[in-house]
């Protein structure tokens, strides 16, 4: 199957997760007295993913549901590449991630202008692609003059709006998405749902979409994958997947 | 260690540039501003100065530039391995959130020390200067010392990071060797002079603040060559520490973020 994908263009796939299996266990908080004792203790060990394996094509966007516990955020952040797996693997195929996460890196004593650089840089990007892309996240946040004051001045609204600019603008092949953002006022809510679908409307760009309200995910995915307690209850079409959904949760 | 050097150069910039703004935001509502960076430095050496030159009666040579000297010298690795313990911790919200090398963290906070310690330098230089220190050319061997003495700081801030992860007491620990080594190190007072046998000869080997600072002494105060054979010593412990650093933080880092 591989092979193929290669061959025809249309059906590349840009995520490839194995069999995936996370634990909470590796290591734990401990003190130097407990360590010196070194006492057996049994470890508590929590398994967030167990045996998870998909693939998401390249322009797709995938949502992602299940109730709180699931596993959800944990395997965003793996694949994201903040955890390792404990076992199988994650294979984007070169291509770049980030996830999409509220003011990372923000130091709030200096300007806004200053933390676009500092929160860019972090997600990987150069200085030279930020400084080409700067006005754009400027004029998206739109929050006037304060853009030149620190950041600890801002309301936060202000925050929100500059902080989702700066991801929102900054884009990488795929995108994690945990839990649609709603920010700023109504005005900017609308701007950044706009820009949001605009964003994952790409037919390049591969998404994750992490969320509760199944509205967003009807409206947006075009596949939706359901965890439950770490595993992979089904995966298909929205509209197969969702009732039956909804069912399970109003058991 | 191929990835280390990869992972340097690919994100010294953002290093740089997070250095930078840790240094403006701690100035940037402060009354007296940077000069802080002068006074606290300097007082601390009045103090000392005060205390173990005119109490105790110390007749050392030069002895502000000597105690300044040491106080650039221990400010640097006191910061460094206070700061490295609870590094990972303290950025919880990064490490969370992003992937990136756990060592570019420490990479930045070492250059906001540097700074630090280049200001002190500055003003060593000036008290040398005021005091009528005969300079030398063996100063510029301040260069390769200091180097070593990062490298050195480097290392073992890399290992207590690791560790500070997962041991929550850990700083309680660091916090009562760095004083032994403080009083251990000679910072105020010449070890050469005040210490006899074996003693002076352990603490001038074993310790490797008190070495790097009598080196430093030696080549600033002295005109004389330093000890290149401990030089050389140093060295490699350092690198030696660097490499189980590294190899620890590529082996746990990716588990910090589940821990904290």
């Amino acid at each position: 199957m591989k092979t193929e994908s290669k061959n025809t263009k249309t059906k590349k796939i840009t995520v490839t997760v194995k069999d995936l299996y996370i634990s909470y266990r590796g290591l734990k908080k401990t003190s130097i007295r407990a360590s010196i004792g070194k006492l057996k203790s049994k470890v508590e060990v929590f398994e967030a993913l167990k045996g998870v394996s998909f693939e998401v094509e390249e322009g797709k966007i995938l949502g992602i549901i299940g109730k709180n516990g699931s596993g959800k955020s944990t395997m965003l952040r793996a694949i994201a590449g903040i955890f390792s797996p404990d076992k199988g693997t994650i294979d984007l195929h070169g291509n770049s991630v980030s996830l999409l996460s509220i003011g990372v890196g923000f130091n709030r004593k200096l300007t806004g202008k200053e933390n676009i650089y500092l929160s860019g840089m972090l997600l990987g990007f150069s200085e030279e692609q930020i400084k080409a892309k700067e006005k754009e996240i400027i004029d998206f946040a739109d929050i006037g003059d304060f853009i030149n004051r620190p950041v600890k001045t801002y309301s936060s609204g202000m925050y929100s709006k500059l902080a989702f600019a700066i991801t929102a603008i900054l884009e990488t092949d795929i995108m994690l998405i945990d839990e649609v953002l709603s920010v700023g006022d109504t005005r900017f809510k609308e701007k950044s749902y706009n820009k949001m679908k605009e964003l994952i409307s790409d037919t390049h760009r591969t998404v994750l979409i992490v969320s509760h309200s199944l509205d967003t995910i009807k409206n947006l995915c075009d596949e939706v994958l359901w965890l439950n307690d770490g595993e992979i209850i089904d995966i298909g079409k929205p509209e197969d997947i969702i009732p039956k959904y909804v069912e399970f949760m109003n058991k | 260690m191929e990835k280390f050097f990869k992972n340097i150069k690919k994100y010294y910039k953002y290093a740089i540039r997070s250095a930078k703004a840790e240094l403006k935001s701690e100035v940037a509502d402060s009354y007296l501003n940077w000069l802080w960076w002068i006074i606290e430095p300097f007082c601390f050496m009045l103090i000392y100065v005060f205390v173990f030159g005119v109490v105790f009666h110390n007749n050392t040579p030069y002895f502000a530039s000597f105690v300044f000297i040491g106080l650039t010298c221990w400010d640097f690795f006191n910061r460094m391995i206070n700061g490295s313990v609870k590094l990972i911790t303290n950025n919880r919200d990064l490490v969370t959130k992003v992937y990136i090398p756990k060592y570019i963290l420490l990479l930045a906070k070492s250059f906001t020390y540097l700074f630090k310690m280049g200001i002190s330098l500055v003003i060593t230089f000036g008290l040398m200067i005021f005091q009528g220190v005969p300079l030398s050319w063996h100063i510029i061997f301040i260069i390769p010392i200091i180097a070593i003495l990062y490298v050195l700081t480097f290392g073992a801030g890399m290992i207590l990071m690791n560790f500070g992860v997962t041991i929550n007491d850990l700083s309680n620990f660091t916090s009562i060797l760095l004083r032994m080594v403080f009083y251990l190190s000679g910072v105020f007072y010449n070890i050469n002079e005040r210490l006899h046998g074996k003693i002076k000869f352990f603490l001038l080997r074993i310790n490797p603040i008190a070495f790097i600072m009598n080196e430093l002494r030696k080549v600033l105060l002295q005109n004389r060559f330093p000890s290149f054979v401990g030089l050389t010593f140093w060295l490699c412990v350092g690198i030696i520490l660097c490499a189980i650093g590294i190899h620890m933080i590529h082996k746990n880092e990716n588990s910090y973020a589940k821990v904290i």
